[in-house]
């Protein structure tokens, strides 16, 4: 039996018409921008699809017609089932209005009807954790709660097909782990699901298929993590031509280090990594006169650079690194990464041991993802071991395993 | 379990055969409609000293202006009738049609926010102020009511008929609220020259004097506005006592009835790209 289809696309295109300032000749007074381009798929009954791409690759115009907030040019949409968006409606309060009296607002807004907000008001509101001031002007909330209860609202819609954007980052982390939990609940209860985000480590958790899109058209369909993979690599060669460009090659230069690259157990490349599992880097450096007394490291950022986690470096043990002429490769061992889950920029450098500055300096060119591995809180996995330490307590131990 | 349904998202089409479509739709959004009307009500009022109040004032201080200014100065007729009653009878449904076509027609563009944010069926919006105007109206009629005692005139069964007046005027401040709101989308100067339009509109529209005085000659294109039947029959029926004439009311029902589906196709039409330009 085929599966039943939620969701079908069909040869959908969406133009945006830029005005542009009046030529001389009076000609090309629009241009044409083709946000999403004949663009055909199908998402199954409890099925769960997250949709990737640069910003700008047509991800949100896909979410904006498929919430009719705006219509095609050109293709259809049908849909089976009531549609309903996962977003955050605290703009369709109104300040003036009590917490209950604004649920109903933006219940009512996003579909739902009277009776059915009724029945859920108390769920509702110990979501958003506002219960004490639910009868007060929300104008007097802080800004917290006002993002948490718009949220919420929206959170126990009770729909066919889901539609969550980038929005899980509202709110503290004991909040998007409420929200994280809430979509968990809905993906059992068979809710068909489209995610749109950035955020690859819960792309690759939360969707069993993936869909890559690029200056409106989709690249890839396939398994979340081929797709997310594919997206990494994407990613990492337009940045490495940016870094090139931008990155004058000093030709009294020592060494340069070419690439950083990550290997699974297997030995195979991989740029997903769970946390406290091993990870083995290699770092290729171009040598080109020999250099003495050499310290090769890497360096794992946040996204956004600002942020330095942690380091590998031959500095710190091994015996003394001279680099003779050639490409020379570098091989980082390490046997539980303390990485929390999440995506980390990468970077690298050469230098020698007693120099104050780095012969060459490499950075972003890749990203690394790390996902759930080991479920630990806190900032980083700190690798341990553990055994019953008072005496006679082997024994102990062994009893109470029995 | 609620049923599962199949809707088809299309590209922007004005025709006709969608319009049942359109309207079952809305129907769908019933409870937002509710909604958002009560709370219109609610909040016009909301952070003003005298609440509810400025419902009954508003149409009440017109009406000394106009009496002062058109009875006492300038001596305008008013078939007969106290030139105050006169002019509320007919500030009444006019400053239901002047508030709620404003309110209406700038309804898109000041919740831009929900609009590129939440579908809704987006005439909704205007719809919950003309419904909210509804509610003024109820209060202003009880004032009228205050007034015809004062004056000792007395309502008679005629009165009954002031309830299709009021649909028939709802619908036109629909139909006309529409098409301008739809239109502001795009071109802004709509809300810039709204108000000189209804100021316009006032003076065509028999408010400050009676139907009776407007030339035969002209008669035929004047009644084109259906203000001017809406206002002179709520006139014959509260302060007459008699059947509206039937010439104006004709007029103005067979203009609504034309304007206002092309108006919603019009709407309709613009909807579908509405968050792309506004």
């Amino acid at each position: 039996m085929r599966p039943l289809i939620d969701i079908r696309f069909d040869a959908v295109s969406k133009r945006y018409r830029v005005r542009q300032p009046i030529g001389r000749d009076g000609g090309g007074r629009y241009r044409d921008f083709w946000a999403v381009r004949d663009v055909s798929f199908d998402v199954a009954r409890g099925e769960t699809l997250g949709i990737i791409g640069h910003n700008g690759a047509g991800k949100s115009t896909l979410l904006k017609l498929l919430s009719r907030i705006t219509a095609p040019t050109s293709g259809t949409i049908t849909l089976s089932g009531r549609l309903a968006a996962l977003i955050e409606v605290g703009s369709g309060f109104h300040p003036e209005l009590t917490g209950r009296e604004n649920i109903f607002l933006s219940g009512s807004l996003l579909g739902m009807k009277r009776r059915e907000i009724a029945s859920k008001l108390d769920r509702i509101v110990a979501f958003a954790g506002v219960g004490p001031f639910i009868d007060m002007p929300v104008k007097w909330y802080s800004s917290g709660m006002y993002i948490r209860l718009g949220f919420a609202v929206a959170a126990h819609l009770e729909a066919d097909i889901l539609l969550v954007d980038e929005v899980l980052a509202v709110g503290d982390a004991a909040f998007q782990l409420q929200c994280h939990e809430r979509i968990a609940e809905l993906r059992r209860d068979g809710t068909t699901m489209l995610f749109i985000s950035h955020d690859l480590t819960s792309i690759a958790r939360l969707c069993d298929r993936s869909m890559l899109m690029d200056r409106g058209r989709i690249a890839l369909t396939g398994v979340s993590r081929d797709v997310i993979a594919e997206y990494n690599r994407i990613v990492a060669d337009s940045q490495a031509r940016e870094v090139a460009d931008a990155v004058a090659v000093d030709a009294r230069s020592l060494a340069r280090v070419v690439d950083v690259r990550f290997l699974d157990d297997d030995g195979r490349e991989s740029v997903v990594v769970r946390t406290g599992e091993p990870l083995r880097a290699l770092v290729d450096v171009d040598v080109t006169l020999p250099v003495r007394d050499a310290v090769i490291e890497v360096f794992y950022y946040s996204r956004d650079g600002r942020t330095l986690h942690c380091q590998h470096s031959t500095a710190l043990s091994g015996p003394r690194l001279d680099l003779m002429a050639g490409r020379r490769r570098i091989e980082f061992l390490c046997d539980e990464i303390g990485l929390q889950p999440g995506i980390y920029a990468i970077g690298a450098s050469v230098r020698e041991r007693t120099g104050s500055t780095a012969l060459d300096w490499w950075y972003g060119v890749r990203l690394l993802n790390v996902e759930q591995g080991k479920p630990v809180r806190g900032y980083f996995y700190a690798p341990h071991e553990w055994r019953c330490a008072d005496a006679g307590a082997a024994a102990q131990c062994r009893a109470a395993d029995a | 379990m609620h049923a599962v349904r199949t809707v088809v998202i299309r590209p922007a089409s004005s025709s006709w055969l969608h319009l049942g479509e359109h309207l079952g739709r809305l129907r769908e959004y019933g409870d937002l409609l509710y909604t958002l009307s009560v709370h219109r009500v609610n909040v016009r009022y909301k952070q003003t000293a005298l609440g509810v109040l400025w419902a009954v004032l508003q149409p009440l201080l017109m009406m000394v202006i106009f009496t002062a200014v058109f009875s006492v100065l300038a001596r305008m007729p008013s078939d007969g009738r106290p030139y105050a009653l006169f002019a509320y009878a007919a500030l009444l449904p006019w400053t239901f049609f002047a508030t709620s076509l404003s309110n209406g027609t700038n309804s898109l563009v000041a919740h831009t926010q929900l609009i590129t944010k939440v579908y809704f069926p987006r005439e909704i919006l205007p719809l919950t102020y003309i419904v909210a105007g509804l509610f003024d109206f109820a209060i202003g009629f009880v004032v009228l009511l205050g007034l015809l005692a004062w004056y000792h005139v007395g309502l008679t069964a005629q009165a009954w008929n002031l309830i299709p007046i009021v649909a028939l005027l709802a619908a036109w401040t629909l139909a006309v609220a529409l098409f301008l709101a739809a239109l502001q989308v795009r071109f802004r100067d709509v809300g810039v020259a709204l108000p000189a339009l209804v100021q316009l509109w006032m003076f065509a529209s028999p408010v400050i004097y009676p139907l009776g005085v407007v030339p035969a000659g002209w008669r035929t294109w004047y009644l084109l506005n259906p203000m001017a039947g809406i206002v002179a029959s709520c006139r014959s029926v509260l302060l007459q006592g008699q059947a509206p004439e039937a010439l104006p009311l004709r007029m103005a029902v067979i203009v609504t009835v034309v304007a206002l589906p092309l108006s919603y196709l019009f709407f309709k039409r613009a909807e579908a790209t509405m968050a792309d330009v506004i």
